[in-house]
């Protein structure tokens, strides 16, 4: 397996994968997308709202809010130590108060936990004269598998590394060229060339439009069937790097635990076979 | 109110959504639009589809 | 429950025996419940 990283930011990544089967890449989507936990506001007591928001509006609006996690200090309700009743191992509380008029965003949560605090300045809701709002939201870790408040990759996903292919007998015409939404071929000394074959979309128009391709197999939009590009973002709750190693151990952690129950059948299997 | 994430792929929109009504008014949409990182066509339509209605209910809560 | 009356934002009870609903110091017809002074746990989803 080979990695070349092609885009490495703050939230978003974007890198090549190659030497790997397409089930692989597509675990790795996966869990970016559903397994890897973060933090997000599960409940809200509702002291006071007079807005013009429901309050399950308002709710809604506050669980959507990423917040900032740090994975080592905090653990899923169902296996933390009180047995998901709710601690400062697997919760954590934010309390929001504000009149009108102005509007509220995420920023004026105050959390228990100086280091849980939203990443992204949310407008919540708009306040106009004598309306209030005054609750207190508890946020805790969960899987996208849950809810969507809770996954922390988005737009995560692959495509096949594209190769195209130009014979001799193309006579550049240029069609291709004209056709090519995404200004990967350009024609150099007579010749169509291939500039930027990471760019392609693979939508083939290029070959459709091609008169020679009628007789010979001049254009041919390929792929390399086990290289992938992968693109990921995050929601800001965690940085893209932590992401995608969470996921990569995630993936691990979860073959092992697999290997561990066959072993396990594996072994009944083999006193039964002694029993008879 | 602006919904806070894109219905479709997650990211989340509403911190942009001032700041491009404001700017809309002079502006091109697309141009602001880049301008604000928001560079997929599913959250673009988000900020280009809102209608803002919290103004017209507020003065009868 | 509590209500008031929209024209007069008085706090108003309802009269039971009365078949219909208005306020009993201005006679207007529409009255908001008020909200009760309780927490009130909301799941966010």
């Amino acid at each position: 397996m080979k990695v070349e990283i092609i885009e490495l930011g703050d939230r978003a990544a974007k890198f090549v994968l190659s030497g790997v089967a397409p089930a692989f890449v597509n675990s790795i989507r996966r869990a970016m997308l559903a397994e890897v936990p973060t933090l997000a506001i599960d409940y809200v007591n509702i002291y006071d709202n007079t807005s013009v928001l429901f309050d399950e509006q308002l709710a809604l609006r506050l669980g959507l809010i990423p917040l900032i996690t740090d994975l080592d200090s905090y653990v899923l309700p169902s296996e933390c130590s009180c047995g998901g009743e709710g601690c400062s191992q697997c919760q954590v509380s934010l309390t929001l108060s504000a009149e009108g008029p102005k509007t509220v965003y995420s920023t004026e949560l105050v959390s228990a936990d100086p280091s849980v605090m939203p990443a992204e300045v949310v407008p919540l809701i708009k306040l106009s004269e004598r309306h209030r709002i005054s609750l207190e939201a508890i946020a805790r870790l969960g899987t996208g598998h849950d809810h969507a408040k809770w996954q922390a990759g988005i737009a995560c996903g692959y495509k096949n590394v594209p190769k195209i292919t130009i014979s001799d007998e193309c006579d550049a015409c240029g069609m291709c060229v004209d056709a090519c939404p995404r200004g990967v071929l350009v024609i150099a000394d007579d010749v169509v060339k291939v500039v930027d074959e990471r760019a392609c979309s693979l939508c083939r128009l290029c070959e459709g439009v091609c008169e020679l391709n009628k007789i010979y197999d001049v254009i041919k939009v390929g792929t390399h069937p086990d290289s992938f590009i992968v693109t990921a973002e995050t929601d800001g709750s965690i940085p893209i790097r932590e992401l995608i190693t969470r996921s990569a151990e995630n993936i691990s952690d979860r073959a092992e635990a697999l290997d561990g129950y066959l072993s396990v059948i594996d072994m009944e299997m083999e006193m039964d076979h002694h029993a008879t | 109110m602006i919904p806070v994430r894109c219905f479709t792929c997650g990211k989340v929109i509403s911190g942009a959504w001032e700041e491009y009504k404001k700017r809309t008014k002079l502006e091109d949409p697309a141009k602001v639009l880049d301008d604000l990182g928001i560079s997929r066509y599913c959250c673009r339509r988000m900020m280009l589809t809102h209608v803002e209605l919290v103004d017209e209910s507020s003065p009868y809560y | 429950m509590g209500y008031r009356c929209v024209r007069c934002k008085q706090p108003v009870e309802i009269d039971y025996e009365y078949r219909g609903i208005r306020c009993p110091y201005c006679g207007h017809r529409i009255l908001l419940k008020e909200r009760p002074v309780k927490i009130k746990r909301v799941c966010a989803e």
